[in-house]
């Protein structure tokens, strides 16, 4: 069912209820610690995302976002604490099969073209020749790129390599996603598509967990968490943290939220 | 480690290349150009050397001896003998004044041939012990070793050719010629020219620049832009990724060398006397080596600006220690042990080995041996460098 946002005017297949697996848990974070040298950047964090949730982490520019995501993908060792993706403690290789990645700089490689791009992450995920046709297809359709598959990245926007990059972290159809600001310098027509999709993955019991500054698109979370200085401040469902703030937007409800702990 | 995984980055890689063809261009030309511009300017044989000959030599006139019915001027016949590409030849009649030339810096050497030459000559010959053997006078500028060396090599030659153009007429034999040179090739001939020495060494440090340079910035890109997070995101293992981009420098190496070494053959006509698959492993060896050192080195490069500070680090080590130009020999002695540690060394000399002596992997397995360690050591390290974690 395709519907407007009545709040933001997204448009997208938008289901506001999200039907999410709370039996199944794809990550289990407890106590997360990471600190660079004197200073905290994620402290003493603890999270529970389920299967097939959309779940939204926000907070203020250097409040720990990317950095929670690049434990949870095993990129960085934590200090303390410990996180689990698919009940395996990380880092995992063979786990990573299922999970995808999409790094907040647009890591593609510039001096390739868009296919091979594609063909390449498709590739380091040994998907078998025709799937990754069928796939690369698929993927230049939902960025909307078709027209530019022969292009050298270096060529292209800033916001069409966005949306290659995030093209690249999905084509292997991963099971659980990692999207750091996703949709950054993408137009609100395409930001539009990509939830919906987001929205058909979770349906298909794919997890996604995602970062972003847009509040509107919050609201399309299942659940959001919310950062401040490397803490969780607050988590829940985007009504009910408006509710429990008395606010009438999840933006007005993340300010009250942020100023409320200020200390 | 699953192929088709690995063999995505090779693609990848080689893909990339063929998109940037200028860098694809200056691989091929660097080499080519470094052959062509110290190939020629660098040893090429010395020419025109300045010298100021003095002839008092007056020889013996016709009908003097019955050997010699024509008589004998031997110091013109040596003269004679010089080779004028060589030697600038200016005759001067006044010994003093070609000295005072070489001392002003108007020549590099005065040839002094005394008045009783010839005569002195033919006794020290005709009644052996009883005289000594005549004198020729060198006043040499000897502040260019090379130019020394050219000019001794084209004089002792000259004074060769003419006794042994005499050894028909009068009883010289080996025993009692005045002078003997000997000068016995076991490799290469009288006629190996510098650009011959020079090619292997060339195809050598050109596959170790264009390897550890184009990796070192392939590997800061791949760090800078995060590609390399999401590839350690991926389920491919650090060795495919490292064995993946070593295949591809493999390919980029082989088709360099092919090229370099026939452009060679045909351009400057360099002669390879032995086996080309042999000095395509040994190029192989240092491809791989130098990728790892280039992937090492990557990590304590932040961006392309640090990267470029690591070329005068390779560079100048490789071509001062490793053999290039001039032997090794002729480096200081308490320098030449720290060539031992320069994996090109052992490259170059293995090339040298191959192409001009013809020698099989009997004769370099040292050098072989040393360069699969090299690539071992560092392709190993470099994996466990890419599995480190903050
Ligand atoms: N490698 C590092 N070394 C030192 N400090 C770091 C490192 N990575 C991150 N930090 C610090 O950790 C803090 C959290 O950074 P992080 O990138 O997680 O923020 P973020 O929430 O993603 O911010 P943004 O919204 O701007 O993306 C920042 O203060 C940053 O300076
Ligand atoms: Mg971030």
């Amino acid at each position: 069912m395709k519907v407007t946002c009545p709040s933001c005017g997204l448009v997208g297949k938008v289901t506001f209820e999200h039907v999410y697996d709370a039996s199944t848990k794809v990550v289990k974070i407890r106590n997360l610690t990471k600190t660079f040298g004197r200073f905290t950047a994620v402290e003493a964090l603890n999270l529970t995302i389920f299967k097939g949730e959309i779940y939204g982490l926000l907070g203020p520019n250097g409040s720990g976002k990317s950095t929670i995501i690049k434990m949870l993908c095993g990129l960085l060792r934590p200090s303390k604490g410990s996180a689990e993706i698919f009940g395996q403690q990380l880092p995992c290789k063979p786990m990573m099969q299922k999970v995808g990645y999409m790094p907040q700089d647009t890591a593609i490689y510039l001096e390739n073209t868009v296919h091979e791009n594609l063909q390449f992450f498709g590739g380091v995920y040994g998907l078998p020749k025709d799937i990754l046709e069928k796939k690369e297809q698929e993927m230049l359709r939902f960025v909307n790129l078709q027209d530019w598959r022969d292009s050298l990245v270096s060529t292209l926007s800033g916001g069409m390599r966005h949306r290659l990059s995030l093209a690249c972290a999905l084509i292997h159809e991963p099971s659980l996603v990692f999207l750091d600001e996703p949709t950054v310098g993408v137009d609100p027509e395409l930001r539009a598509l990509f939830w919906g999709y987001f929205e058909s993955l979770a349906e298909k019991g794919v997890t996604v967990i995602i970062t972003t500054h847009y509040m509107d698109e919050a609201d399309h979370c299942s659940r959001v968490g919310l950062l401040r200085k490397g803490r969780l401040i607050a988590e829940g469902r985007p009504t009910d943290l408006k509710q429990q703030t008395q606010t009438q937007s999840l933006e007005q409800a993340f300010l009250s939220l942020t100023r409320g702990n200020e200390t | 480690m699953r192929l088709q995984r690995t063999l995505a980055f090779s693609r990848r890689t080689l893909l990339q290349f063929r998109h940037d063809r200028r860098t694809f261009a200056f691989v091929l030309v660097m080499p080519l150009l470094m052959i062509l511009i110290f190939g020629y300017t660098f040893g090429g044989d010395v020419q025109g050397i300045a010298l100021e000959m003095v002839n008092q030599d007056m020889g013996i006139p016709q009908g003097f001896l019955p050997q010699l019915p024509d008589g004998l001027f031997l110091a013109n016949d040596i003269t004679e003998n010089l080779n004028e590409e060589t030697l600038s030849i200016h005759i001067n009649s006044n010994r003093e004044d070609a000295r005072q030339r070489v001392h002003d810096g108007n020549a590099w050497v005065a040839i002094v041939y005394p008045e009783n030459f010839t005569q002195t000559f033919l006794t020290a010959i005709l009644q052996p012990g009883t005289i000594p053997p005549p004198k020729i006078e060198l006043y040499l500028d000897g502040t260019n070793p090379t130019i020394v060396a050219a000019v001794m090599k084209e004089i002792t030659g000259a004074i060769q050719n003419t006794l042994s153009e005499l050894s028909a007429s009068l009883n010289i034999t080996e025993t009692n010629m005045p002078i003997t040179v000997d000068q016995v090739y076991v490799y290469g001939g009288g006629e190996t020219r510098f650009i011959d020495y020079f090619a292997p060494g060339v195809v050598s440090f050109a596959i170790m620049m264009v390897t550890t340079m184009i990796t070192i910035i392939l590997f800061v890109n791949e760090r800078r832009n995060g590609t390399l997070q999401r590839l350690l995101v991926s389920p491919a293992s650090e060795a495919e990724i490292v064995v993946g981009y070593a295949l591809a420098f493999a390919v980029i190496g082989i088709i360099q060398s092919i090229v370099v070494l026939v452009a060679a053959i045909l351009l400057f006509d360099i002669t390879i006397v032995g086996n080309i698959l042999l000095a395509l492993l040994v190029i192989l060896l240092l491809a791989f080596g130098h990728q790892g050192l280039g992937i090492l080195l990557s990590a304590g490069a932040k961006n392309e600006l640090q990267a470029i500070q690591f070329i005068p680090l390779i560079l100048f080590p490789s071509i001062l220690l490793a053999g290039l130009f001039w032997p090794i020999e002729s480096i200081p002695s308490y320098l030449q042990p720290l060539s031992y540690l320069i994996p090109l060394r052992y490259g170059i000399d293995a090339e040298r080995a191959i192409m001009l002596r013809g020698w099989g992997i009997g004769e370099i397995w040292i050098d072989l041996f040393v360069l699969v360690l090299f690539a071992v050591l560092t392709l190993s390290a470099s994996v466990l460098l890419l599995k480190r974690k903050n």
